[in-house]
């Protein structure tokens, strides 16, 4: 990783590049650049997660004329191609190296695809296809399924921090703060702000589930959207962060659309 | 012709919920709120109006000029702000005054729906109609079915939360 980064920077392919560096052994994401190469590690496996896409959309944004460097993990990659087929960010303007995930991690993450395609450091480990949870969650009959969902989300106390650390959140206002569509006066929030942002997420999410690793209350958010990512991939055969394009985006055909009778 | 307010103890005007408490308990009565769009099912609903065929009492209408600028946002609103059923009506397939405009109705509320089922809501309560201009004994049906249907599903479930002792569970 050291050498590959230093020559992207000293050649000039790359203004900055996003990557890792540690202190006392504690891993962060850094921006390196011309001054800090001397800080350039090693590449080594960790199972700690950032939302360095957030970083790198952020930084973007900023100096939208210079070409950021990037390195990325499956989830990371999926939320870039995402961000690329929105238009956040320019194809042209970020390099991609990939990691891939350890064992441990892509079994904690339940991560269909755990590897990016541009993988440089580390082994490929199997995908993990289905999630326990859900799976519990789908058989449960609709009252207990409600009772459910609101004594989870019984506990949140809109932080945004769910919405804060999503790659795929990149909208500048956001209907969340909105207090006409959500009511913005009673915590904690009603099923309504979680439900909307989860709606907003369909066709979006790519699955890496940062939500739920920084929700201060634990809320379940990931099923919710693994919900969400099932629906979108049954209805329009679309998987968020793939090469396609997405059915989002476009008006369509008629063969597209969904049946009007509804599934029972 | 019974007032709409009858149903719901909420809204009600202080002199009515006197009577209620006098009188024995009315039967429920759902409210439904009908997106309609402009150009179809609108008029269809005017053309059931002017052939005078009767239909229940429980309907709301708010106009849209297309039923695919419905959002998400409007439907989870209305649902949290009591309405028992949604029902979205707009032109076939084909018929969009805006072309392509009742695609994106299809697949939002399709998606709606499941999500809606997945936290724990009956998605019975949302309907999706195709309802021309010409179909104003078919909107009569719609509202007198869909009526019957949100009747026997109840009232609307709470959007608030629980107390807390169950979420440790």
């Amino acid at each position: 990783m050291k050498t590959t980064i230093e020559r992207l920077i000293r050649e000039g392919l790359v203004d900055a590049f996003w990557a890792y560096r540690s202190f006392r052994d504690c891993h962060f994401p850094w921006l390196f650049t011309q001054e800090d190469l001397h800080h350039l590690e090693p590449w080594r496996q960790t199972d700690v997660r950032f939302p360095i896409v957030k970083l790198l959309l952020a930084s973007a944004r900023e100096n939208p004329e210079k070409t950021y460097g990037i390195l990325v993990r499956g989830c990371e990659e999926r939320g870039i191609e995402e961000l690329f087929k929105w238009n956040q960010l320019k194809r042209e303007r970020v390099v991609i190296l990939g990691q891939a995930c350890s064992k441990s991690l892509a079994a904690k993450c339940e991560c269909r695809k755990p590897f990016p395609d541009r993988l440089q450091y580390g082994e490929a480990v199997a995908p993990v296809m289905e999630s326990k949870k859900l799976r519990e969650l789908e058989q449960m009959t609709m009252e207990s399924l409600h009772e459910w969902w609101l004594a989870h989300l019984n506990r949140c106390i809109r932080c945004f921090g769910c919405r804060d650390v999503c790659p795929v959140c990149f909208c500048i206002e956001c209907s969340l703060e909105h207090t006409d569509l959500i009511p913005g006066t009673i915590l904690p929030p009603d099923a309504s702000f979680h439900l909307l942002r989860a709606i907003h997420m369909g066709g979006r999410c790519i699955d890496c589930g940062l939500c739920e690793e920084i929700c201060p209350a634990h809320i379940p958010l990931r099923s919710l959207h693994k919900k969400v990512n099932g629906l979108v991939r049954e209805t329009f055969g679309y998987t968020p962060g793939d090469g396609n394009k997405s059915p989002f985006t476009l008006l369509g055909d008629v063969s597209e659309l969904p049946s009007l009778s509804r599934r029972t | 012709m019974k007032h709409w307010r009858d149903g719901c103890p909420d809204n009600a005007h202080p002199l009515y919920r006197e009577k209620r408490c006098t009188l024995k308990a009315t039967p429920f009565e759902p409210r439904i709120l009908a997106f309609l769009c402009n150009w179809c099912s609108y008029a269809g609903a005017d053309l059931a109006g002017v052939s005078r065929l009767q239909y229940p009492h429980n309907i709301r209408v708010i106009r849209v000029m297309c039923s695919g600028s419905v959002s998400p946002h409007h439907l989870l609103r209305a649902f949290r702000k009591g309405a028992d059923g949604v029902l979205v009506a707009g032109c076939h397939i084909g018929d969009c005054h805006y072309l392509k405009g009742n695609y994106m109705t299809l697949k939002r509320v399709r998606f709606m729906e499941e999500m809606l089922r997945f936290a724990g809501f009956d998605p019975a309560r949302l309907r999706l109609e195709w309802i021309s201009a010409a179909e104003g004994i078919r909107f009569a049906e719609v509202v007198r079915e869909f009526t019957a249907t949100v009747k026997g599903l109840g009232p609307m479930p709470s959007f608030d939360a629980v107390p807390r002792a169950f979420a440790m569970g």
